[in-house]
């Protein structure tokens, strides 16, 4: 099937936070009040953007960022939440398949048999799961946007596009398969080229194998605060690649060698006894 | 009967007891995120529960043996530091003795031969890595930055995989290969005979006869 795919145009968003406040209500999220208690502070922060940062019941937020090139001042927004990645690091270090690639390629996630290790935390590139966790018991339960597939709340499933890209008021976000978006990503950065915007380029087409969140951008993605060429850590690569298989096959070659131990000592040993026995008598 | 010799003292046994059960239930509960098909037994984290449990047993006991038995302490860790030319010796007898019942060409050996100093080396340095990159882990989840959180992860795995696998050989070789029948006694009576200390422990056996021995 061809993968889908959103298409972020950071040049049409006026930062209204309509995708946030839809995701939030299609994913019933929206008990979430902020509170010192549930560890988020209500504080003037200087901005408009709220709350400030992801969290277990805020898988969407828009980024508010006023940056000054040329003395002038520019106010760019940018869409914060998982970028469904090919090369997935949380999938990679996922122990349980909780985290797992939909069949139209991208991550989604199945919360019940989450074991809350806390790996996708640190394995993803753009800090994107976030956790309940109690300190000492360890207990814990990750959550991330699921590209709304969460079961019982399946929109793609039901052929409709995600919350977020269905809720966009000026057509910022859009939905759709991967390919086509692609085009009309490259279309957009055209386009915005020829009016000026030379750095103007598309987010997410080659990054980690091809991220299922692509994004217009009119300048640097440095200047959105994205990662330049992301990478999955050396940490999971040398974990996930070369420890753990080194570690199946030396698990396994000594629980046969300890086997064929047992066999040959046995019989070796039985010998022995009997030719004993047979001096003996 | 038999002449018995004393081979581990009470407070030994019991830290190897302690010390075993706790790392067999580290051993299942980690277990369980390292084969995928077990993945879903460890859901809702209650095998994370039962792990830390375990891992406070875990540093705990030697923490509580050491200083009441520090004379045990000192020989035991010299003893897992001291290699010779002889170790190779062993080594090179080892296959001969473990397939085949025969001893011929084994150097003679302190209270611990060669394979047993070093899964005594394993246990002490891979119970260092395990507690250390474990609290880290425990302690430091919400803090740290996720590159050392990953490596912590990664060397906790390395001496799961080491110890892990050195821990199966070890109770193989304590309750199933056929030639060991003294060493089940040895850990859970604390004697060995007179006459397996002397084919067995040469070193050792005159060492205690000369009464120069310190427990272990």
């Amino acid at each position: 099937m061809a993968e889908k795919a959103i298409l972020y145009d950071a040049t049409r968003c006026t930062a209204c936070r309509g995708c946030q406040a839809a995701c939030k209500q299609w994913n019933e999220n929206d008990e979430f009040i902020p509170t010192v208690e549930n560890g988020v502070q209500s504080v003037n922060r200087g901005s408009y953007e709220n709350p400030p940062d992801l969290s277990p019941t805020t898988w969407l937020k828009m980024e508010f960022r006023e940056v000054t090139p040329d003395g002038k001042v520019r106010w760019l927004f940018n869409r914060r939440s998982c970028m469904h990645c090919t090369d997935a690091g949380c999938v990679k270090v996922c122990p349980s398949g909780a985290l797992y690639h939909h069949e139209l390629g991208f991550v989604a996630y199945d919360k019940d048999i989450c074991t809350g290790c806390g790996y996708c935390e640190d394995a993803c590139p753009f800090d994107v799961p976030r956790y309940e966790r109690n300190f000492v018991s360890g207990i814990a339960k990750m959550d991330k946007c699921t590209f709304c597939t969460t079961p019982g709340l399946d929109r793609i499933a039901g052929g409709w596009e995600p919350a977020c890209v269905k809720t966009c008021p000026p057509d910022a976000l859009q939905y759709g398969d991967r390919d086509q978006l692609v085009a009309e990503g490259k279309k957009r950065v055209e386009a915005l080229i020829a009016k000026g915007w030379t750095n103007a380029n598309l987010y997410g087409e080659k990054e980690l194998g091809g991220l299922h969140v692509m994004y217009v951008l009119d300048d640097h993605p440095a200047v959105y605060g994205l990662p330049v060429d992301p990478q999955i850590s050396a940490a999971t690569i040398a974990w996930q690649d070369v420890i753990q298989p080194i570690g199946w096959v030396v698990g396994g070659l000594t629980i046969l060698g300890l086997g064929f131990n047992y066999l040959v000592a046995r019989a070796n040993i039985n010998r022995e006894k009997e030719k004993k026995d047979a001096a003996r008598s | 009967m038999q002449q018995e010799v004393e081979k581990y003292s009470k407070p030994t046994r019991i830290l190897h007891w302690v010390h075993l059960v706790s790392f067999c239930i580290l051993f299942l509960t980690g277990l369980v995120l390292f084969v995928p098909g077990l993945g879903v037994i460890a859901q809702d984290s209650w095998t994370r529960v039962i792990h830390r449990v375990a891992a406070v047993i875990f540093i705990l006991a030697p923490i509580i043996y050491v200083p009441m038995n520090w004379k045990a302490t000192l020989k035991g860790v010299k003893e897992a530091f001291s290699w010779s030319a002889a170790d190779i010796g062993w080594l090179k007898a080892a296959p001969r003795y473990y397939f085949l019942g025969d001893e011929t060409g084994m150097p003679p050996q302190g209270s611990m031969n060669t394979g047993q100093r070093l899964w005594w080396l394993i246990v002490l340095v891979s119970g260092v890595i395990f507690t250390i990159t474990g609290l880290v882990m425990w302690f430091a989840k919400t803090t740290a930055p996720a590159a050392v959180l990953q490596w912590m992860v990664f060397f906790h795995d390395v001496a799961f995989i080491v110890a892990g696998t050195m821990l199966l050989l070890h109770i193989y070789l304590g309750l199933l290969h056929p030639l060991m029948t003294e060493a089940w006694k040895a850990i859970y009576k604390g004697t060995v005979s007179v006459e397996y200390a002397k084919k067995h422990h040469a070193k050792w056996y005159e060492e205690v006869t000369r009464g120069k021995e310190v427990k272990s």
